[in-house]
């Protein structure tokens, strides 16, 4: 029996399917719309505790984005940056939820009779 | 037996079809195929994905207020089954959904006529202004022009053919 092959048996979609895993998953925009832009939630995700496993310390973070950054400098630059810009784009409409896909079939809430 | 709606695209997902994500804030996603489902792993809103309910909900395509869309209800409360209340349930479903039926196809009517009408004044505007910007034609003028002389051309002997026999320079065997 000859070598099995290990090379060219996935299609070059290696990193996409890394992306898309769930341990990957990043925020998502209903969730920093609606609860760590909060201005409570918001002064607590910068003022983060020391933590050695995230990048930077957990010291540079930026809460649109939901992302770490390594040094105030990238922190400061990433906000001047397009990325950043058309994320907060995004993030000024109103969220995507389940309430909204239940809305758009047809399925109401029933409301409490006073 | 609860019906779920997609989260994706809206529609309905019966019970053993579809799959459910599950957020680590607890919060339930259901997806109806896996099409909707590497969407939303996609992060793409479905308010602007044009296949899905909720683009055309809010680019109004369809009714959104309406009194026939408020009878399906999420209803956490069971009802304690009767046989008299089961009969005119159904009976009533059925009339709404025709009443649903006939209102949403003159929504759509109504909305075709004023695509139409938007769709024929652009048509209007862009004809006239081919128009306007068209030259206007010029009628023939006749120019007189001087009568042409022809002039004889002369050909010199030397320049005959020798590919035409009798013109002396011609190779084929002259017989005696």
């Amino acid at each position: 029996m000859g070598r099995l092959r290990r090379s060219r048996a996935h299609h070059a979609r290696r990193d996409v399917h890394r992306a898309s895993r769930t341990r990957v998953r990043t925020k998502d925009l209903d969730q920093i719309q609606l609860i760590d832009l909060d201005p409570k939630n918001r002064a607590n995700l910068e003022a983060q505790p020391i933590d050695f496993d995230t990048p930077g310390l957990a010291q540079h973070y930026c809460v649109e984005c939901a992302k770490y950054y390594e040094t105030d400098h990238a922190l400061q630059s990433h906000w001047k940056s397009k990325v950043h810009k058309r994320r907060c784009k995004q993030l000024r409409e109103p969220a995507y939820t389940i309430e909204e896909a239940e809305r758009a079939a047809g399925l109401g809430r029933e409301t409490k009779k006073v | 037996m609860r019906i779920e709606k997609c989260y994706f695209c809206s529609t309905n997902v019966y019970p053993g079809h579809g799959s459910a994500f599950v957020r680590n804030d607890a919060k339930v996603f259901r997806f109806c195929t896996s099409k909707c489902h590497k969407n939303f792993k996609m992060k793409r809103n479905p308010r602007k994905v044009r296949w899905t309910k909720a683009f055309r909900k809010a680019a109004g395509k369809e009714m959104t207020i309406d009194s026939t869309i408020d009878f399906e209800k999420r209803r956490n409360v069971p009802v304690r089954y009767d046989r008299e209340l089961i009969q005119t349930t159904i009976k009533a479903m059925k009339r709404v959904g025709e009443v649903k039926k006939r209102r949403e196809h003159a929504f759509w009517k109504h909305r075709m006529a004023v695509a139409r009408e938007k769709h024929r004044a652009h048509r209007n505007k862009v004809k006239e202004a081919a128009i306007k910007k068209s030259v206007t034609l010029v009628q023939p003028t006749t120019v007189e022009s001087p009568a042409k002389i022809k002039e004889k051309i002369k050909v010199s002997t030397k320049s005959r053919s020798a590919l035409v026999s009798g013109e002396g320079r011609s190779m084929d065997m002259e017989l005696d």
